[in-house]
């Protein structure tokens, strides 16, 4: 298993090696002037020509990429061209607190997401399950902006029981988590449902409860965990894009994290940003994809890895 | 004795009552302001290139002189000034005493670093324009500072009121290890002036928190404890925070918010005209753009009243000049009123009598509903015959395709807005009127050319006579309307909300929230 485990984390590096590359060209392909951003509307030519040259944007790409993986080897990943703040320190601040964030809406998303796929499927076809499902497609369907200023609107003006923004105290976090989670809540209470569905219909449960074991054990020790393997998959691939930073949440709750500073580095062409961030939003997907395989393992002994 | 005895539970009524009533009227010191923004500083420095960087600056490096609400100049740091009769030469009398946070003075010395700084082409600052006349600034005695050009050029007082040219100590920038192209870093990031606040804490995207300065120079000391300005991207949030509590100015309201704001009694909401002029710009070297009578129709032919009014919620100013009010040299001028009728009239003459099609570039989320104001326009123009096609992209783009050369550009058509700064004509006309500043040199991206406009412009920079010089703006201005290089649209106004008990906050018409006199009641 360690074996494997070593493997897959070497293999991560020629993966990581591929995205920069990626990235590093298109956002330099895409149109916009980072320097003629720097320098605004009323700026003549020759001062954004002094502002290219002074960011090293008018070298060759392939001078430029190099000095690139040469700082990245030194675990530079440089500075940003807009404020010069150094993109490890940034990248250094705003992950923890879209990490917070991230880890809290899964949180919310399996308390919520898990017993009602369970429900679902014990009470299948019936106004228990048609109610979740409904429910199901509202929190997939509804707009994250939409339901954050919503929340806002009645927990924190109306009730005055919360913060409207912010990110200070675990007060901060509830509602931005219950947004960024709706969606998630959503998926999960799906795969639960289908998993659990197609796990009861299994002989096992049946001699299970043909021997007389109490429902609810025939739910949680036997079904359950066998049905978990998908919605491992899915969960391990919401915290991967949660992880990735949620804009739109970010910005209902004034919440610092890394998906908008990510977007407002492609808005003003902030090179070093957007490769800093994309290369951690990668390292993450990586990783956490060898969490999950690690977590099959876990659930079904039936898996080994060599 | 006795009558004492029989006095005295009225004075001490009378005491009593004192003590209970006149706190009220006493000036509320202490406490936190909290003001919400969508955007953050960049740099506190003089690469500082936005309102998020210049209105806190204006907290901590104060200027020379300031431009008042209602357009006036006034002298800050300095006491007095005087100009040469060729207009070549101003004399400035600094005020005496004054030392920056760090300890050290502000002196003709710290005013001669600072300006040569800004004014050094090898610094690149973006906006070293503003003193590209100076030729050279004397130290005459410890507060007597001489300022010389090359040619009389009287914006140069208007420009000394911008806060990007607000005074630095020169030790802490050289303490700090320098001011580097192209952001200002390291000092940028912990500036030190004269002003009434200094900066705490500053945690970039989240919040910027300056703190009094005890010893502050000035008559008008700094009323609060701190003031915060916390970044809320998003409109709507940002209003709700405010209706929560959680913040006590939020700045940039969206016109829908108004009317629901208007009714909390907890809430005050601030209307100011901004010096920014939003308009649609035609390419006057392209056909038929090259025609006047074409220009003109398309005025005719909008109805700009009807935008304000339905589309901006009344919080914007029909353009009755190319500047704003409030600018020195600002007159009305001339509207174009809304008529069909001589929209088709002019295209007809001008060889166009069954309509033309055209494509209009403009942004979207860059100006206040400039994507909704666009397809108004577009609305509009087809009753007089013109098929408008919409073409949007994100800024970046739209910033480098607008600012293509006039031989290599296929824009027709384009909507921008110029934020005329330094509370001067000469920025908003000459910039964009001239006919040496055609982009991508400089910030005209029309290409707009009348030798006569060039004339008046030229000599309106050398007239020293507030009166003539207004006289000359007038008569460029009344040519440029008349010429119609732009689809005029309006000038936008500022909407902010407040808490009730937020008093002395300035919303000035160069787009920054002033707090350096502001008071927040218990």
């Amino acid at each position: 298993m360690s074996r494997y485990l070593l493997k897959r984390l070497l293999l991560a590096v020629p993966v990581l090696l591929g995205v920069s590359i990626v990235v590093f060209t298109m956002i330099r392909l895409i149109p916009g002037d980072p320097a003629l951003l720097m320098a605004g509307q009323a700026a003549t030519e020759e001062v954004v020509r002094q502002i290219r040259q002074s960011l090293g944007l008018d070298r060759p790409i392939v001078v430029q990429y190099a000095y690139f993986i040469r700082n990245i080897a030194h675990g530079d990943l440089g500075r940003s061209l807009f404020n010069g703040a150094a993109v490890t320190e940034e990248l250094g601040q705003r992950f923890p607190r879209t990490a917070r964030l991230a880890l809290a809406a899964i949180l919310v998303a399996l308390l919520i997401g898990v017993p009602a796929g369970i429900l679902s499927a014990t009470r299948h076809l019936s106004w228990v399950d048609t109610f979740f499902m409904v429910l199901a497609l509202a929190g997939v369907s509804m707009p994250v902006f939409w339901l954050g200023l919503n929340l806002i609107l009645i927990f924190a003006v109306r009730l005055q029981w919360l913060p409207a923004i912010g990110h200070e105290t675990w007060k901060h976090l509830i509602l931005p988590a219950f947004t960024l989670g709706a969606a998630s809540a959503a998926i999960i209470a799906r795969m639960t449902r289908s998993a659990m569905l197609e796990v009861l219909r299994h002989d096992y449960v049946r001699t299970a409860r043909a021997k007389g074991v109490a429902e609810s054990s025939v739910i949680s020790r036997h079904a359950l965990r066998n049905a978990l393997i998908p919605v491992v998959t899915v969960v391990g691939l919401q915290l991967g894009t949660l992880l990735s930073g949620a804009v739109l949440t970010e910005s209902v709750f004034a919440w610092p994290g890394v998906g908008r500073l990510l977007v407002d580095a492609v808005l003003a062409r902030d090179y070093p940003v957007i490769q800093g961030a994309v290369l951690l939003i990668a390292t993450m997907f990586v990783l956490l994809n060898v969490v999950v395989d690690m977590a099959y393992a876990v659930l079904d002994p039936r898996i080994r890895y060599e | 004795m006795a009558v004492l005895k029989r006095l005295f539970p009225v004075l001490l009524a009378v005491t009593v009552a004192a003590i209970l009533v006149l706190p009220s009227f006493a000036q509320q010191t202490g406490g936190t302001l909290i003001i919400g923004r969508g955007a953050d500083s960049v740099t506190l420095s003089y690469y500082a290139t936005a309102a998020p960087d210049s209105e806190v600056l204006a907290h901590i490096a104060e200027t020379l002189f300031r431009l008042t609400p209602d357009g006036k100049i006034v002298p800050h740091l300095a006491e007095s000034h005087s100009l040469s009769a060729d207009g070549r030469t101003m004399t400035i009398k600094l005020r005496r005493g004054i030392r920056f946070t760090d300890g050290t003075p502000f002196d003709a010395t710290a005013v001669k670093w600072n300006l040569d700084f800004f004014r050094n082409p090898a610094n690149r600052i973006q906006f070293q324009f503003l003193v590209s006349e100076v030729t050279s600034v004397d130290v005459v005695d410890s507060n007597t500072v001489r300022i010389s050009s090359g040619r009389a050029f009287v914006p140069l007082l208007a420009h000394l009121t911008h806060d990007f040219i607000g005074m630095h100590s020169p030790a802490a920038v050289e303490r700090a290890g320098g001011m580097q192209a192209p952001v200002g870093m390291p000092y940028g990031r912990a500036p030190v002036g004269t002003g009434p606040y200094v900066l705490k804490e500053w945690v970039r995207g989240d919040r910027l928190v300056l703190e009094r300065n005890p010893n502050y120079w000035g008559p008008n000391k700094p009323a609060l404890d701190q003031i915060v300005w916390r970044v809320i991207p998003d409109d709507g949030a940002r209003v709700l925070a405010l209706e929560s509590g959680q913040i006590q100015v939020a700045v940039r309201v969206p016109p829908r918010d108004t009317s629901r704001l208007v009714l909390n009694r907890d809430i005050r909401v601030d209307r100011t005209s901004s010096l920014r002029t939003i308009y649609m710009a035609f390419n006057n070297q392209r056909r038929p753009f090259t025609d006047a009578r074409v220009r003109q129709a398309f005025n005719y032919a909008v109805n700009k009243r009807a935008i304000v009014q339905t589309i901006l919620g009344g919080a914007a100013r029909v353009s009755d000049a190319p500047i704003a009010p409030g600018i020195v040299g600002y007159a009305p001028v001339m509207t174009y009123a809304y008529d069909i009728n001589k929209a088709k009239q002019l295209l007809t003459e001008a060889g166009f009598p069954q309509g033309l099609n055209v494509t209009i570039h403009h942004p979207s989320g860059r100006y206040v509903q400039d994507a909704a104001v666009a397809a108004a326009v577009q609305a509009q123009l087809r009753d007089a015959g013109i098929n408008a096609r919409l073409v949007t992209m994100e800024w970046a783009t739209y910033l480098q395709v607008t600012n293509r050369p006039v031989e290599q550009t296929d824009i027709e058509m384009f909507m921008l807005g110029w934020g005329t700064v330094t509370g001067d004509a000469d920025y908003g006309l000459y910039s964009l009127f001239h006919s040496s500043q055609w982009a991508p040199g400089g910030s005209s991206r029309f290409f707009y050319k009348n030798t006569q406009v060039d004339g008046l412009l030229d000599q309106a920079r050398a007239i020293t006579d507030p009166a003539r010089r207004a006289a000359t703006y007038k008569q460029a201005m009344g040519i440029i309307m008349q010429d119609a290089p732009w689809l005029f649209l309006h000038s936008e106004s500022q909407i902010t909300a407040l808490r009730r008990d937020v008093q002395g906050l300035i919303v000035h018409p160069t787009e920054r929230v002033l707090a350096y006199n502001a008071r927040v009641g218990r």
